[in-house]
């Protein structure tokens, strides 16, 4: 122990820093962060083409935002939409802004597709040509007497039939009405003008979705100011709610358990040291499990970095344990009492370590990343606190008696022995309790759990949906063929599937290309099929004389359709016509497969849907089950290996100190897990992952008291000093690091936000187990007089 | 030429005022009841047709409900229409642009509420008044160029003018003012109210 100079000591944690903070300023340049769930997968799962669908289908869905101004008058509302576009456009957020239709793009599509009029059939008009073809003509003559017929048979004169007409208006599905080309919507004391927005950056990032939260409620401010209304949707802001909101209360938390820290710590020790330290070995050692993890992954997900970063909370013990230790001396020396408390330290450390590492075995490269970030940060902190502390706790020496200190040795002397006493219906109760509590335990893997939107937000939402049902679902699917009739034939199997669910109300609405593109031997069965019904029957005739066409109009129409007869249009000439939404829907064509999206609207019967995926060359994509199911397997995956980690733990601690002593420590951190869990069955609370990963901080910081007790025991027996002060140091340390973890994550359990909550209920609960039973252990001087006396009697 | 100028606008801001007080003096005679029904004629004069689409039938209107427009011959259908929906026997259709307004408007005896979307002109004169409506709408523009509204104490005819040449000519005949309208309406305004 000679050879430990603090100075020299100091100067390799001093090296080791700069060198870390040298590989830092080499990899944290670059953007280190990851954000999509796909990179939670593992490799295998990540099917190339889904993992480019579901891209697509969400960099579509992440940009919308939809705006509605609201006034009393029509023209009122579109006054305060031309003002709020003005106030968007000046952002400089939006890549695109639409207000006005874009009619002129709708012309040219028209002119375009207008020769291929024989060939396009929508379809309805297919069907009613296929079943009875007269209803066709009658539908027309309605249509023509009615007084609204303008608008539809404004082409009469060259589409005779308003085949055209038909299919034109079956590609918008939503009947609008339109006002100086701006769609207006209509409820029951309001008028609503629709903008469409797009944000120019599909990735969402935390500053910019700020920038689009202020923007809405500047804008509400302004629209309501000038007498107007106004309502926002989109997946942005549901993102950028859900992260300010779990920001804000997090911070809120965050301050109030800061302070409540730095008063407890202040309050004991009566100096700024003990504090400054804790904070020094945590912060060094966050940022050498950053620098290290990204290095070795090249880039961490956020999920790693909250999670690993929570882990490394257990590193608190360590400075506490140390500090506390000046109290358990008459002439302490940051030495000395490195040496009584360093095996303690390292047993810590490493049955911490095992249990971290543990989910480097898992497959999925989420929780290896975890598992590299809290080892790495934790070995770091560890290292700071036997490197650096006893240089800098040089000449610290409480010459104090905290009130903390002399009630926490009164408790850790009575309370074990109250316990015991007492165990005879206390172990029993215990045991119903927990039996009970995992009994109702139940796990929820809902990943929607994650995101709490604000109630005002979703009302919104909703009420935008029912007046606009255009909102595209999370989920879609995905149809594939080895060439495009192939591929054809297997979308409009599901689409036909998808009409019949519409008529039975499990769905709203649908869009898949193929119903708008015929493929080529569709666009020749189509013009066969007016052909036979009413060209060569000589309905058409009949229709057009009756309704006073000119002879000449007759013979120009069965010149037209003659002449039209060999005409196709490929898919890529269609696309070309489309709007982007529409073009969205194709993936493309390589070699060996053709691959479409089709895109939901309301959903009512998800089963009903992911049900259809039994047909020929369709993926059912349904990215919120996906993502739960992923947490789910996370679930069983981290529980496993935490059930491992243990066993080894017990094992190596039963190899050093016997099988009795090894059970007595790990039983401490068991116990304390499964009360907590025993708690989450009870009261009903939110189980997924994330609770696991607030097990395995209760898991570290108990298995951490337990050893810390039972070594204040077995290093008293080494040295010369009583036991008795040993055991009050140790209390003293247990206690603050409960306290302080308790107010670091504990208070989370105030949050509103689920999974928060959740994760604080976890840790409170399971800490406090862990304090209340840790004095048990070593406690052998009062067991053993007990028990002897209760023998005697 | 200044001058020429500042007459012309002088004239045309006269103009207007005339408008509006001939509008409020027609409005004041036209009989204002929740509720109005009767029978029309249609007659459509397509450009591309040698004769006339010539349709008869019954309306409904319902100041808050909207319009029944029942054609019996020569083809029996139905047409429901309010301020945003539009029901016909093909289903839901997209509502022309500004077409459930005007229809209030004008069968309502509303007159005032078309000065919004139209410019007005007409004169009142014994025993029937008449209208031109030109929409300033620059959407409507294209399609419409003038509405005429003629009438005494309620609307008789109205004649649509279109830019392609097209007109259209609805008379109406035998108007009354019930109180309520028949079980079998409402049933028909309740299909219009998702």
């Amino acid at each position: 122990m000679n050879v430990y100079h603090p100075k020299v000591t100091a100067w390799f944690w001093l090296l080791g820093m700069l060198f870390i903070g040298f590989l830092g300023s080499q990899s944290l340049g670059k953007d280190w962060l990851e954000t999509g769930f796909l990179a939670l997968l593992p490799v295998t799962e990540q099917k190339p083409e889904i993992a480019r669908a579901v891209r697509q289908h969400n960099e579509q869905l992440n940009r919308k935002v939809i705006w509605l101004t609201g006034a009393a008058t029509s023209q009122d509302a579109i006054a305060h939409a031309r003002q709020l576009k003005q106030q968007l456009q000046q952002s400089g957020l939006f890549g695109k802004l639409m207000l006005e239709l874009p009619q002129q793009m709708m012309v040219k599509q028209y002119q375009q597709l207008f020769p291929y009029r024989y060939q396009l059939l929508d379809v309805q008009t297919r069907f009613t040509l296929d079943n009875n073809p007269k209803d066709l003509l009658a539908q027309n003559l309605e249509t023509l007497y009615s007084p609204i017929g303008q608008m539809t048979a404004a082409d009469l004169e060259h589409d005779p039939l308003l085949l055209f007409s038909r299919y034109f208006n079956a590609q918008n599905p939503l009947k609008l009405t339109v006002e100086q080309g701006i769609v207006i919507l209509h409820d029951a004391d309001r008028f609503w003008a629709l903008l469409l927005t797009d944000l120019e950056d599909q990735h969402l990032q935390l500053d910019k979705l700020e920038v689009l939260l202020a923007l809405v409620n500047s804008s509400t401010t302004q629209t309501q100011a000038a007498g107007g209304d106004l309502m926002v949707t989109g997946m942005p802001l549901f993102t950028a709610q859900g992260s300010d909101s779990a920001r804000q209360e997090i911070s809120t938390v965050g301050l109030g358990s800061s302070a409540g820290i730095v008063v407890l710590l202040l309050l004991t020790f009566r100096s700024l040291r003990p504090l400054l330290l804790s904070f020094l070995a945590i912060g060094s050692g966050l940022f050498a499990a950053l620098v290290v993890s990204v290095l070795f992954f090249g880039k961490i997900h956020i999920i790693t970095l909250v999670f690993g970063a929570s882990l490394i909370g257990v590193a608190d013990d360590y400075a506490i344990h140390f500090v506390c230790d000046s109290f358990g001396a008459k002439n302490w020396l940051p030495r000395q009492g490195l040496r009584y408390i360093f095996p303690g330290l390292v047993i810590g450390l490493l049955t911490n370590l095992l249990s971290y590492a543990g989910l480097v075995f898992s497959p999925f490269p989420g929780l290896q990343e975890v598992a590299l970030f809290s080892a790495v940060g934790l070995l770091a902190a560890w290292l700071t606190v036997v490197l650096l502390f006893p240089l800098l706790l040089t000449g610290f020496k409480p010459d104090h008696q905290p009130l903390i200190l002399v009630c926490a040795n009164y408790w850790q002397q009575h309370w074990p022995v109250w316990l015991l006493k007492k165990r005879r219906w206390l172990i029993p109760v215990l045991l119903v309790f927990i039996a009970g509590g995992l009994w109702q335990l139940s796990p929820r893997d809902d990943v929607r759990l994650l995101q709490s939107a604000p109630a005002e937000l979703l009302k919104t939402a909703d009420k935008i949906k029912q007046l606009l049902p255009v909102s595209q679902e999370n989920q879609f699917f995905l149809v594939s063929g080895h060439d495009i009739n192939d591929w054809h034939q297997h979308e409009q199997q599901l689409l036909k599937r998808l009409n019949l669910l519409t008529q039975e109300h499990k769905l709203m609405a649908y869009q898949g290309l193929s119903d708008y593109w015929p493929d080529e031997d569709n666009q020749e069965t189509n013009y066969r099929l007016l052909d036979k019904t009413l060209y060569q029957s000589g309905l058409l005739k009949q229709y057009m004389n009756e309704l006073g066409f000119s002879e000449q109009a007759i013979n120009t129409e069965l010149k037209q359709f003659s002449e039209a007869k060999n005409r196709s249009i490929s898919l890529p000439e269609w696309l070309a016509t489309a709007d982007e939404t529409k073009q969205q829907l194709w993936l493309g064509c390589d070699v060996d497969r053709c691959l479409s999206r089709v895109v939901l609207t309301g959903i009512t019967d998800l089963p009903a849907l992911a049900a259809l995926q039994s047909l020929q060359g369709v993926t059912w994509v349904d990215q919120v089950e996906q993502l739960s199911s992923l947490f789910a397997r996370y679930r069983v995956s981290v529980s496993l290996l935490l059930i491992a980690a243990y066993l080894l733990v017990f094992t190596g601690l039963g190899l050093k100190f016997g099988w009795y002593d090894a059970l007595k420590i790990t039983a401490i951190p068991v116990v304390a897990a499964l009360v907590s869990l025993a708690m989450m069955g009870w009261f009903d609370q939110l189980f997924s992952l994330f609770n696991l990963f607030a097990l395995l901080l209760v898991l570290g910081i108990g298995v951490d008291d337990a050893i810390f007790f039972f070594m204040a025991d077995s290093s008293a027996a080494l040295s010369n000093e009583t036991d008795h002060d040993r055991r009050a140091s140790t209390s003293l340390a247990v206690t603050l690091s409960a306290l302080t973890t308790l107010l670091a994550f504990g208070l989370l359990a105030v949050s509103s936000t689920e999974i928060v909550h959740a994760f604080g209920f976890t840790v409170a609960t399971g800490i406090l187990t862990a304090l209340v039973l840790s004095p048990l252990v070593g406690n052998r001087t009062p067991d053993s007089r007990e028990i002897k006396s209760s023998k005697r009697r | 030429m200044i001058f020429l100028k500042v007459l012309l606008l002088f004239l045309l801001s006269f103009n207007q005022s005339y408008a509006a007080d001939v509008l409020a003096e027609i409005s004041a005679r036209l009989v204002k009841t929740p509720i109005t029904q009767g029978s029309f004629q249609q007659e459509k004069r397509l450009k591309v047709l040698r004769k006339p689409l010539i349709s008869t039938g019954t309306f409904t209107y319902h100041q808050s409900k909207g319009v029944i427009w029942k054609t019996l011959t020569p083809i029996p259908s139905l047409l429901l229409v309010n301020e945003s929906h539009l029901l016909t026997g093909q289903g839901e259709q997209a509502v022309p642009a500004a077409f459930g307004k005007v229809f209030k408007a004008m069968l309502g005896g509303d007159l005032k509420q078309l000065t919004e979307g139209f410019l007005i002109t007409g004169e009142n004169k014994k025993p029937s008044w008449q209208l031109q409506l030109k929409p300033k709408d620059e959407f409507l523009q294209k399609i419409i160029s003038t509405i005429l509204l003629t009438g005494d104490t309620e609307l008789r005819a109205l004649e649509i003018q279109e830019v392609t040449g097209n007109l259209t000519r609805i008379s109406f005949t035998q108007v009354t003012h019930p109180v309520n309208i028949l079980p079998e309406q409402e049933a028909d305004f309740e299909r219009l109210s998702p």
